[in-house]
Protein backbone atom coordinates (compact mmCIF):
# COMPACT_ATOMS: atom_id res chain seq x y z
CA UNK A 1 0.00 0.00 0.00
CA UNK A 2 1.20 3.47 -0.56
CA UNK A 3 0.21 4.64 2.29
CA UNK A 4 -0.63 3.60 5.61
CA UNK A 5 -4.39 3.96 7.54
CA UNK A 6 -3.96 5.11 11.06
CA UNK A 7 -5.21 1.95 13.00
CA UNK A 8 -7.10 2.95 16.66
CA UNK A 9 -5.94 0.79 19.80
CA UNK A 10 -8.87 -1.78 20.73
CA UNK A 11 -8.07 0.08 24.09
CA UNK A 12 -9.33 3.40 22.90
CA UNK A 13 -12.37 2.00 21.74
CA UNK A 14 -13.29 -0.32 24.39
CA UNK A 15 -12.55 2.78 26.74
CA UNK A 16 -14.55 5.31 24.92
CA UNK A 17 -17.55 2.68 24.75
CA UNK A 18 -17.61 2.15 28.72
CA UNK A 19 -17.33 6.15 29.10
CA UNK A 20 -20.18 6.25 26.81
CA UNK A 21 -22.12 3.82 28.56
CA UNK A 22 -21.53 5.13 32.08
CA UNK A 23 -21.98 8.91 30.85
CA UNK A 24 -25.78 7.39 29.59
CA UNK A 25 -26.27 5.66 33.74
CA UNK A 26 -25.28 9.43 34.80
CA UNK A 27 -28.06 11.29 32.77
CA UNK A 28 -30.50 9.13 33.72
CA UNK A 29 -29.96 9.42 37.36
CA UNK A 30 -29.26 13.27 36.99
CA UNK A 31 -32.86 13.76 35.51
CA UNK A 32 -34.11 12.33 38.69
CA UNK A 33 -32.49 15.40 40.82
CA UNK A 34 -34.91 18.05 40.69
CA UNK A 35 -32.40 21.30 39.61
CA UNK A 36 -35.12 23.41 38.08
CA UNK A 37 -33.66 24.92 34.77
CA UNK A 38 -30.35 23.33 35.08
CA UNK A 39 -31.37 19.68 34.23
CA UNK A 40 -31.44 20.81 30.62
CA UNK A 41 -28.60 22.52 30.94
CA UNK A 42 -26.53 19.50 32.22
CA UNK A 43 -28.46 16.98 29.66
CA UNK A 44 -27.30 18.81 27.25
CA UNK A 45 -23.85 19.00 28.76
CA UNK A 46 -23.43 15.17 29.06
CA UNK A 47 -24.95 14.72 25.59
CA UNK A 48 -22.54 16.60 24.29
CA UNK A 49 -19.56 15.24 26.10
CA UNK A 50 -20.20 11.76 24.81
CA UNK A 51 -21.14 13.55 21.03
CA UNK A 52 -17.67 15.03 21.12
CA UNK A 53 -16.60 11.13 21.93
CA UNK A 54 -17.91 9.83 19.63
CA UNK A 55 -16.93 11.72 16.81
CA UNK A 56 -13.19 12.11 18.19
CA UNK A 57 -12.75 8.90 18.42
CA UNK A 58 -15.32 6.52 16.82
CA UNK A 59 -15.51 8.70 13.66
CA UNK A 60 -12.01 8.96 14.12
CA UNK A 61 -11.81 12.89 12.99
CA UNK A 62 -9.40 13.22 15.95
CA UNK A 63 -6.37 11.65 13.72
CA UNK A 64 -8.44 12.76 10.45
CA UNK A 65 -7.26 15.47 7.85
CA UNK A 66 -8.73 18.63 9.62
CA UNK A 67 -10.87 19.65 6.67
CA UNK A 68 -13.21 16.80 7.80
CA UNK A 69 -13.40 18.20 11.24
CA UNK A 70 -13.77 21.46 9.38
CA UNK A 71 -16.88 20.15 7.10
CA UNK A 72 -18.62 18.83 10.44
CA UNK A 73 -18.29 21.61 12.60
CA UNK A 74 -19.53 24.04 10.13
CA UNK A 75 -22.44 21.53 9.61
CA UNK A 76 -23.27 22.58 13.85
CA UNK A 77 -22.68 25.99 13.16
CA UNK A 78 -24.74 26.47 10.66
CA UNK A 79 -27.36 24.71 13.02
CA UNK A 80 -26.73 27.38 15.81
CA UNK A 81 -27.56 30.09 13.06
CA UNK A 82 -30.63 28.06 12.13
CA UNK A 83 -31.73 27.87 16.00
CA UNK A 84 -30.87 31.59 16.72
CA UNK A 85 -32.77 33.47 14.16
CA UNK A 86 -35.92 31.30 14.61
CA UNK A 87 -35.96 31.85 18.57
CA UNK A 88 -35.32 35.36 17.76
CA UNK A 89 -38.27 35.05 15.74
CA UNK A 90 -40.31 32.94 18.13
CA UNK A 91 -39.56 34.16 21.33
CA UNK A 92 -39.85 37.97 20.51
CA UNK A 93 -42.63 37.86 18.66
CA UNK A 94 -44.68 39.53 21.84
CA UNK A 95 -42.19 42.73 22.21
CA UNK A 96 -43.39 43.77 18.41
CA UNK A 97 -46.86 42.81 18.51
CA UNK A 98 -48.48 42.18 21.91
CA UNK A 99 -51.42 40.46 20.86
CA UNK A 100 -49.28 37.52 18.98
CA UNK A 101 -47.77 37.14 22.21
CA UNK A 102 -49.72 33.89 23.73
CA UNK A 103 -49.08 30.64 21.48
CA UNK A 104 -50.55 29.65 18.28
CA UNK A 105 -52.93 27.22 19.47
CA UNK A 106 -53.75 24.66 16.96
CA UNK A 107 -55.17 21.70 18.08
CA UNK A 108 -56.28 18.52 17.58
CA UNK A 109 -59.55 17.34 16.17
CA UNK A 110 -60.28 15.39 19.65
CA UNK A 111 -60.14 18.65 21.23
CA UNK A 112 -63.50 19.36 19.24
CA UNK A 113 -65.74 18.02 21.70
CA UNK A 114 -64.11 19.50 25.20
CA UNK A 115 -64.16 22.83 26.13
CA UNK A 116 -61.63 25.25 25.49
CA UNK A 117 -58.50 25.66 27.16
CA UNK A 118 -55.68 27.74 27.42
CA UNK A 119 -52.04 26.68 27.78
CA UNK A 120 -52.40 26.05 31.64
CA UNK A 121 -55.74 24.64 31.40
CA UNK A 122 -57.86 27.54 31.90
CA UNK A 123 -61.21 28.02 29.83
CA UNK A 124 -61.13 30.13 27.45
CA UNK A 125 -64.32 31.39 25.36
CA UNK A 126 -64.72 31.31 21.32
CA UNK A 127 -63.03 34.17 20.74
CA UNK A 128 -60.12 33.41 22.55
CA UNK A 129 -59.63 34.89 25.64
CA UNK A 130 -59.91 32.98 28.89
CA UNK A 131 -62.87 33.54 31.65
CA UNK A 132 -59.90 34.25 33.93
CA UNK A 133 -59.30 37.70 32.57
CA UNK A 134 -63.37 38.41 31.78
CA UNK A 135 -63.79 37.96 35.73
CA UNK A 136 -60.86 40.81 36.01
CA UNK A 137 -62.76 42.65 33.95
CA UNK A 138 -66.04 42.64 35.70
CA UNK A 139 -63.97 43.37 38.95
CA UNK B 1 -7.38 2.90 -18.59
CA UNK B 2 -4.56 5.25 -17.37
CA UNK B 3 -3.49 2.48 -14.72
CA UNK B 4 -0.28 0.14 -15.25
CA UNK B 5 -1.10 -3.73 -14.50
CA UNK B 6 0.09 -3.36 -10.77
CA UNK B 7 -2.47 -1.19 -9.72
CA UNK B 8 -5.16 -3.22 -7.00
CA UNK B 9 -8.29 -4.33 -8.79
CA UNK B 10 -10.43 -2.15 -6.35
CA UNK B 11 -8.90 1.05 -7.75
CA UNK B 12 -11.37 2.75 -10.02
CA UNK B 13 -10.23 4.03 -13.58
CA UNK B 14 -11.42 7.43 -12.57
CA UNK B 15 -9.13 7.88 -9.56
CA UNK B 16 -5.37 9.14 -10.04
CA UNK B 17 -4.16 6.62 -6.62
CA UNK B 18 -5.34 4.78 -4.12
CA UNK B 19 -4.97 7.53 -1.55
CA UNK B 20 -6.39 9.79 -3.85
CA UNK B 21 -9.57 7.24 -3.74
CA UNK B 22 -10.07 6.84 -0.40
CA UNK B 23 -9.42 10.28 -0.30
CA UNK B 24 -12.80 11.28 -2.06
CA UNK B 25 -14.76 8.66 -0.56
CA UNK B 26 -14.14 10.69 3.18
CA UNK B 27 -14.50 13.71 2.00
CA UNK B 28 -17.64 12.80 -0.20
CA UNK B 29 -19.01 10.91 3.13
CA UNK B 30 -18.16 13.98 5.68
CA UNK B 31 -20.54 16.06 2.91
CA UNK B 32 -23.28 14.00 3.22
CA UNK B 33 -23.01 14.06 7.18
CA UNK B 34 -23.16 17.99 7.19
CA UNK B 35 -26.74 16.78 4.69
CA UNK B 36 -27.08 14.89 7.91
CA UNK B 37 -26.91 16.99 10.63
CA UNK B 38 -29.14 20.06 8.68
CA UNK B 39 -31.52 17.43 8.08
CA UNK B 40 -32.06 16.77 11.53
CA UNK B 41 -31.42 20.14 12.56
CA UNK B 42 -35.06 21.32 10.88
CA UNK B 43 -36.17 18.87 13.34
CA UNK B 44 -34.01 19.91 16.16
CA UNK B 45 -35.31 23.53 15.78
CA UNK B 46 -39.14 22.49 15.50
CA UNK B 47 -38.19 20.83 19.37
CA UNK B 48 -36.78 24.19 20.84
CA UNK B 49 -39.01 26.52 19.70
CA UNK B 50 -42.47 24.45 20.14
CA UNK B 51 -40.28 23.04 23.58
CA UNK B 52 -40.40 27.22 24.64
CA UNK B 53 -43.46 27.94 23.73
CA UNK B 54 -45.10 24.65 25.69
CA UNK B 55 -42.62 24.12 28.62
CA UNK B 56 -45.37 22.35 30.77
CA UNK B 57 -46.72 20.22 28.05
CA UNK B 58 -43.66 18.61 27.26
CA UNK B 59 -42.92 17.80 30.74
CA UNK B 60 -46.24 16.19 30.93
CA UNK B 61 -46.32 14.81 28.08
CA UNK B 62 -43.12 13.17 28.74
CA UNK B 63 -43.80 11.18 31.18
CA UNK B 64 -45.97 9.05 28.59
CA UNK B 65 -42.87 7.55 27.48
CA UNK B 66 -40.89 4.47 29.03
CA UNK B 67 -37.62 5.83 30.39
CA UNK B 68 -36.31 1.99 30.50
CA UNK B 69 -36.84 1.09 26.72
CA UNK B 70 -35.32 4.37 26.40
CA UNK B 71 -32.37 3.89 27.84
CA UNK B 72 -32.08 -0.04 26.73
CA UNK B 73 -32.42 1.43 23.15
CA UNK B 74 -28.98 3.72 24.46
CA UNK B 75 -27.18 0.85 25.59
CA UNK B 76 -28.30 -1.29 22.18
CA UNK B 77 -27.09 1.51 20.26
CA UNK B 78 -23.76 2.21 21.90
CA UNK B 79 -22.97 -1.12 21.93
CA UNK B 80 -23.30 -1.39 17.96
CA UNK B 81 -21.41 1.68 17.38
CA UNK B 82 -18.63 -0.17 19.26
CA UNK B 83 -19.20 -3.54 17.63
CA UNK B 84 -18.76 -1.48 14.43
CA UNK B 85 -15.76 0.49 15.61
CA UNK B 86 -14.44 -3.05 16.23
CA UNK B 87 -15.36 -4.77 13.16
CA UNK B 88 -13.29 -1.95 11.05
CA UNK B 89 -10.57 -2.61 13.48
CA UNK B 90 -10.41 -6.34 13.17
CA UNK B 91 -10.00 -5.67 9.23
CA UNK B 92 -7.29 -3.67 9.62
CA UNK B 93 -5.40 -6.39 11.79
CA UNK B 94 -6.33 -8.63 8.92
CA UNK B 95 -8.67 -10.71 10.94
CA UNK B 96 -11.35 -11.47 8.44
CA UNK B 97 -13.81 -14.15 10.98
CA UNK B 98 -13.45 -11.36 13.62
CA UNK B 99 -14.79 -8.37 11.34
CA UNK B 100 -17.62 -10.70 10.31
CA UNK B 101 -18.60 -11.97 13.68
CA UNK B 102 -18.72 -7.98 14.59
CA UNK B 103 -20.79 -6.69 11.71
CA UNK B 104 -22.97 -9.90 12.64
CA UNK B 105 -23.52 -8.53 15.87
CA UNK B 106 -24.23 -4.94 15.09
CA UNK B 107 -26.63 -6.04 12.71
CA UNK B 108 -28.26 -8.25 15.55
CA UNK B 109 -28.11 -4.93 17.63
CA UNK B 110 -29.83 -2.54 15.04
CA UNK B 111 -32.65 -4.97 14.76
CA UNK B 112 -32.64 -5.47 18.78
CA UNK B 113 -33.02 -1.44 18.57
CA UNK B 114 -35.76 -1.47 15.57
CA UNK B 115 -37.77 -4.15 17.72
CA UNK B 116 -37.70 -1.94 21.15
CA UNK B 117 -38.97 0.57 18.89
CA UNK B 118 -41.74 -1.27 18.02
CA UNK B 119 -43.19 -2.05 21.03
CA UNK B 120 -43.18 1.54 21.90
CA UNK B 121 -44.66 2.43 19.12
CA UNK B 122 -47.18 -0.04 19.06
CA UNK B 123 -48.58 1.30 22.64
CA UNK B 124 -48.55 4.39 21.46
CA UNK B 125 -50.51 3.58 18.43
CA UNK B 126 -53.13 1.17 20.72
CA UNK B 127 -53.99 4.13 23.39
CA UNK B 128 -54.05 6.99 20.63
CA UNK B 129 -50.51 8.85 21.61
CA UNK B 130 -50.54 9.35 17.83
CA UNK B 131 -49.02 12.86 15.89
CA UNK B 132 -51.37 15.73 14.98
CA UNK B 133 -55.05 14.43 14.48
CA UNK B 134 -54.80 11.78 14.68
CA UNK B 135 -54.08 12.22 18.47
CA UNK B 136 -56.97 10.50 20.79
CA UNK B 137 -55.00 9.40 24.26
CA UNK B 138 -57.02 11.31 27.24
CA UNK B 139 -55.35 9.53 30.67
CA UNK B 140 -55.45 11.20 33.74
CA UNK B 141 -51.35 12.43 32.75
CA UNK B 142 -52.59 14.44 30.31
CA UNK B 143 -56.07 15.46 30.93
CA UNK B 144 -55.46 18.90 31.84
CA UNK B 145 -52.31 19.62 29.26
CA UNK B 146 -52.76 21.14 26.38
CA UNK B 147 -51.71 20.27 23.24
CA UNK B 148 -49.81 16.69 23.96
CA UNK B 149 -50.14 16.14 20.07
CA UNK B 150 -47.63 18.72 19.08
CA UNK B 151 -45.17 16.44 21.49
CA UNK B 152 -46.28 13.60 19.59
CA UNK B 153 -46.04 14.99 16.05
CA UNK B 154 -42.46 16.26 16.97
CA UNK B 155 -41.58 12.49 19.05
CA UNK B 156 -42.83 10.35 15.95
CA UNK B 157 -40.83 12.44 13.20
CA UNK B 158 -36.84 13.13 15.02
CA UNK B 159 -37.85 9.26 16.48
CA UNK B 160 -39.01 8.35 13.17
CA UNK B 161 -36.54 9.98 11.05
CA UNK B 162 -33.80 8.28 13.31
CA UNK B 163 -35.97 4.68 12.96
CA UNK B 164 -35.78 4.85 9.52
CA UNK B 165 -31.91 5.66 9.64
CA UNK B 166 -31.45 2.55 11.71
CA UNK B 167 -33.11 0.62 9.01
CA UNK B 168 -31.10 1.86 5.89
CA UNK B 169 -28.00 1.29 8.24
CA UNK B 170 -29.20 -2.45 8.94
CA UNK B 171 -29.12 -2.77 4.77
CA UNK B 172 -25.67 -1.14 4.74
CA UNK B 173 -23.85 -3.28 7.42
CA UNK B 174 -26.28 -6.87 5.94
CA UNK B 175 -24.69 -5.55 2.40
CA UNK B 176 -21.24 -5.68 4.12
CA UNK B 177 -21.51 -8.62 5.53
CA UNK B 178 -22.01 -9.93 2.42
CA UNK B 179 -18.96 -8.14 0.82
CA UNK B 180 -16.71 -8.99 3.15
CA UNK B 181 -17.62 -13.12 3.54
CA UNK B 182 -16.67 -12.69 -0.40
CA UNK B 183 -13.34 -11.49 0.58
CA UNK B 184 -14.48 -8.50 -1.63
CA UNK B 185 -13.57 -5.80 1.47
CA UNK B 186 -9.94 -6.80 3.07
CA UNK B 187 -7.01 -5.20 5.02
CA UNK B 188 -6.21 -3.50 1.67
CA UNK B 189 -9.88 -2.14 0.83
CA UNK B 190 -12.36 -1.47 3.55
CA UNK B 191 -13.21 1.89 2.21
CA UNK B 192 -16.99 0.66 2.23
CA UNK B 193 -16.97 -0.55 5.73
CA UNK B 194 -15.04 2.99 6.63
CA UNK B 195 -18.09 4.94 5.15
CA UNK B 196 -21.13 2.83 6.62
CA UNK B 197 -19.14 2.69 9.82
CA UNK B 198 -19.52 6.49 10.13
CA UNK B 199 -22.75 6.75 8.59
CA UNK B 200 -23.42 4.61 12.03
CA UNK B 201 -21.93 6.64 14.08
CA UNK B 202 -23.92 9.29 13.47
CA UNK B 203 -26.99 7.91 13.89
CA UNK B 204 -25.74 6.74 17.30
CA UNK B 205 -24.49 10.59 17.82
CA UNK B 206 -28.35 11.59 17.05
CA UNK B 207 -29.72 9.30 19.41
CA UNK B 208 -27.56 10.61 21.79
CA UNK B 209 -29.45 13.79 21.93
CA UNK B 210 -32.72 12.36 21.25
CA UNK B 211 -32.54 10.18 24.36
CA UNK B 212 -32.27 12.98 27.02
CA UNK B 213 -34.39 15.56 24.49
CA UNK B 214 -37.61 13.22 24.87
CA UNK B 215 -36.80 10.38 27.66
CA UNK B 216 -35.47 12.55 30.24
CA UNK B 217 -37.33 16.19 30.53
CA UNK B 218 -37.87 17.38 33.78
Amino acid sequence: MAHQHHITPLSIYLTIAATLLFLSGVTVWVSYVDLGAMNIVIAMLIATTKATLVVLFFMHLLWDDKKLLTIFVMSLMFLGIFITITLLDTEFRGGVNPEVKDSINKRAAFYDSLPLTDTHGNPVDEHGSSHHEEDEDHH
Amino acid sequence: MSHDNSSPSFLQHHFHDVKQQYETAKLGMWAFILTEVLTFGGLFVAYVVYRSWYPEMFINANLLLDVNKGLLNTVVLITSSLTMALAIWAIQKKNKNLSLVMLILTFILAFMFLGIKYLEYSHKFEVGQLPGEYYSYMGPEIAHINNPHIFFSIYFMMTGLHGLHVAIGMGLIGWLIYATAKGNLHSEYYTPMEMIGIFWHLVDLIWIYLFPLFYLIG
